[in-house]
């Protein structure tokens, strides 16, 4: 069904090879990669839109679709780059989703739950798995970032607030307390007290996107959409930045040459090696 | 020894006090019991909100059943230049997580579920309704949160809750008539679609990893480019899994949409709270000098006094922070509830403890001392960037109404007894 037989020809390498190549894929990719992503993009997120993703009371139609989309969408344009341009492999912005889900439900039962008492569905976090999927897929059917970056942030984003409504719908239900209108959400807010996090600290439904007809989601989406464009770009960027190597080499005649081949220095012989200068490799 | 050795040296000896950091955690599993309200400045605890008849309803509650922290607080006139005026603030409760579940929040009778503005120099009346909801012995304040202030705690009183976690439950009925238990609506639901897409997306990836991913995948690309690795069948499942993922999501968003028809957005208002009346007060008081004594933890001001009212007047307390200072007078009005940590029954004395007459205007020096200074770190008063104390200082006619002076002043420090 699949290439591999062919693929595993054209790299040239002993049978034990490609089992050690298999074996460095499972060490690598599970244990180190995964975990590095978990570690990062977690605390990466989390400081940025931390609050919108903790609290059921901050899930608004203006800023949690704007600020999510657009935080989220950093560390999976710089995976994409790594994953695509190294090994054309169309996962890097599923597999960093997945990493931050990952730290997302540990903190929710170990902190949240656990730790301090808060029930699960006031902390619930949302998701952005079909939205880093079908980035993923736009990449893959595209072979190129640019049209990434328009086709795929912008419904990277766009999907975000549908993708949630099946898990969040609930809490817009209204209910009166006390004579007082309040969304579901807004009661739980208030009613689960949190000590150092008084009500106006809430970042929900301020801003002058309300002012198109009142669809603030709509606009807020649209917003999102062409503000995670751009940030896919930068991030992109980000990625090619971080994930280029090169080397520089003097030939005989004294001319130094700047080579971005890393698999050629591999293959140098310890002679050609000893005629590097920089040692930037 | 070179830079390698070093920096093994270096690696042990961080390894070995992370482990000494960490061992604590596991041998001394105290809980704290406190929420760190002695840390916070003296200027802020005695110049803001200026607590007073602060009540814990109900020393002990079972799970799922309703008690109430209630009292009065007043916004000093002497409100610091360091800290936020009070344009926007909410009504707290501070307690280790969400022990109780904060039913209802009202102001002088008016709810609070958000916040909004608040006089300098008046008083407020709160009420906060709670439902028991995690056993255990728990310090509970009463909190005034100022937007860009924070939080500023009220006293800390004790409560219990008896019973077990798992018989509480809380039904909320909806607009829309239906009734569910707020403590476990929409879990299933989330849990739900959470694992589904942590499926589809481990499927995704998953495609990918059954065939080498990295090492072999990198050698071809370099050697021929990217012809060989693009395998089609990987383009058609990915235009599957694209068609798949904008079905499911379109399904799932018009579901959930069908199932929940009426919905609010987010309620971002304001609450419009009205300060309580002025009371007239025929007792009027005025700081003429104050001085903290440090070796004597003593806090001592001179005040002239003067009755305008029809019934002699007797001071029996000074507040502030939270602590009672009472006289001999005041100690019989004191409230046995409330926690004797923060009250100093002996801690008020006066050179003219008698009366005040009707018409009569005295000068009298009051000295509020006690070891709560110390304990309570308002001593850090002279630590403070503007050295001024704040507080209440209540007296009684003789028909036992109660009058509240505001009362406020600049402290000079004595350092030694010779100063004293």
């Amino acid at each position: 069904m699949f290439r591999t037989d062919e693929i595993i020809k054209a790299a040239k390498l002993p049978p034990e090879g490609v089992a050690m190549s298999r074996h460095i894929d499972y060490i690598y990719f599970i244990p180190i990669l995964f975990v590095t992503i978990v570690g990062t993009f977690h605390m990466h997120f989390d400081l940025l839109a931390g609050d919108w993703d903790f609290w059921i009371d901050w899930k608004d139609r203006q800023w949690w679709p704007i600020v999510t989309p657009i935080t989220a969408i950093t560390f999976c344009a710089a995976l994409q780059y790594y994953n695509w341009v190294n090994y054309r492999q169309p996962f890097g912005a599923t597999i960093c989703i997945l990493a931050l889900l990952a730290g997302k439900w540990v903190t929710i039962w170990a902190a949240w739950w656990w730790w301090s008492n808060y029930p699960v569905n006031f902390v619930m976090p949302s998701t952005l798995l079909p939205s880093a999927i079908v980035l993923d897929c736009v990449l893959l059917l595209t072979r190129n970032w640019t049209l990434t970056a328009v086709i795929g942030a912008w419904m990277f984003a766009i999907l975000f607030y549908p993708t949630n409504w099946a898990i969040f719908a609930y809490s817009h239900t209204p209910i009166v307390v006390d004579g007082t209108l309040l969304s579901w959400a807004d009661y739980m807010g208030f009613a689960y007290v949190r000590t150092g996090t008084p009500e106006y600290i809430r970042m929900i439904e301020v801003g002058s996107l309300r002012t198109f007809g009142g669809h603030s989601t709509m606009i807020s989406a649209f917003f999102a959409a062409f503000a995670s464009s751009l940030m896919y770009i930068l991030w992109w960027q980000f990625g090619k930045f971080f994930c280029t190597s090169y080397f520089y080499i003097t030939d005989d005649r004294q001319k130094t040459t700047k080579v971005y081949d890393v698999f050629a220095y591999a293959t140098l012989a310890t002679q050609d090696k000893a005629k590097l200068s920089g040692g930037k490799a | 020894m070179n830079a390698k050795h070093l920096f093994k040296h270096f690696v042990i000896g961080f390894c070995g006090v992370a482990t000494l950091a960490v061992t604590p955690v596991f041998v001394d599993t105290t809980p704290a019991f406190a929420h760190g309200e002695r840390s916070q400045e003296p200027f802020l605890r005695m110049r803001t909100v200026n607590w007073y008849d602060t009540e814990w309803v109900g020393k002990s509650t079972a799970i799922n059943q309703v008690t109430e922290l209630k009292g009065k607080f007043h916004l000093s006139e002497d409100w610091p230049r360091a800290v936020v005026k009070p344009h926007r603030t909410f009504i707290n409760v501070g307690s280790p997580s969400s022990v109780f579940l904060r039913l209802s929040s009202k102001v002088n009778g008016t709810p609070m579920f958000v916040s909004g503005p608040m006089e300098i120099g008046r008083d407020y009346e709160y009420v906060v309704t709670l439902k028991a909801r995690l056993p255990g012995h728990h310090h509970i304040h009463p909190m005034f949160a100022v937007k860009d202030a924070g939080p500023i705690a009220g006293p800390g009183g004790w409560m219990d809750i008896t019973g077990n976690y798992s018989e509480f439950r809380h039904d909320v009925k909806t607009l829309t008539g239906e009734t569910f238990d707020m403590e476990t609506m929409g879990v299933s639901t989330g849990i739900m679609w959470h694992l589904f897409w942590a499926a589809v997306a481990i499927l995704w990836v998953g495609w990918y990893m059954i065939r080498p991913m990295y090492l072999v995948r990198a050698r071809v690309l370099a050697a021929y480019g990217d012809e060989i690795l693009l395998d089609p069948i990987d383009r058609k499942f990915g235009a599957a899994m694209l068609v798949f993922v904008l079905v499911v999501v379109t399904v799932g968003y018009l579901a959930a949409d069908a199932r929940h028809p009426v919905s609010v957005p987010l309620q971002a208002g304001e609450a419009k709270i009205k300060p309580m009346p002025i009371k007239p007060n025929p007792f009027v008081v005025e700081v003429i000098h104050a001085e903290y004594d440090v070796p004597g933890r003593a806090l001592r001001f001179q005040l002239t006094a003067t009755n305008n009212g029809t019934e002699p007047l007797t001071i029996g307390e000074f507040t502030t922070a939270g602590i009672r200072f009472t006289n001999s007078f005041g100690a019989t009005k004191l409230d046995p509830n409330y926690p004797a940590e923060l009250v100093a029954a002996a801690g008020l004395t006066m050179d003219k403890e008698g009366a005040i007459e009707p018409g009569q205007t005295v000068e009298i020096h009051i000295e509020s001392k006690d070891v709560l200074w110390e304990v309570q770190r308002l001593v850090d008063i002279l630590h403070d960037p503007d050295q001024r104390f704040a507080g209440l200082l209540m007296s009684w006619t003789e028909s036992g109404e109660r009058l509240i002076n505001p009362i406020w002043a600049p402290v000079l420090p004595i350092f030694t007894r010779l100063g004293a």
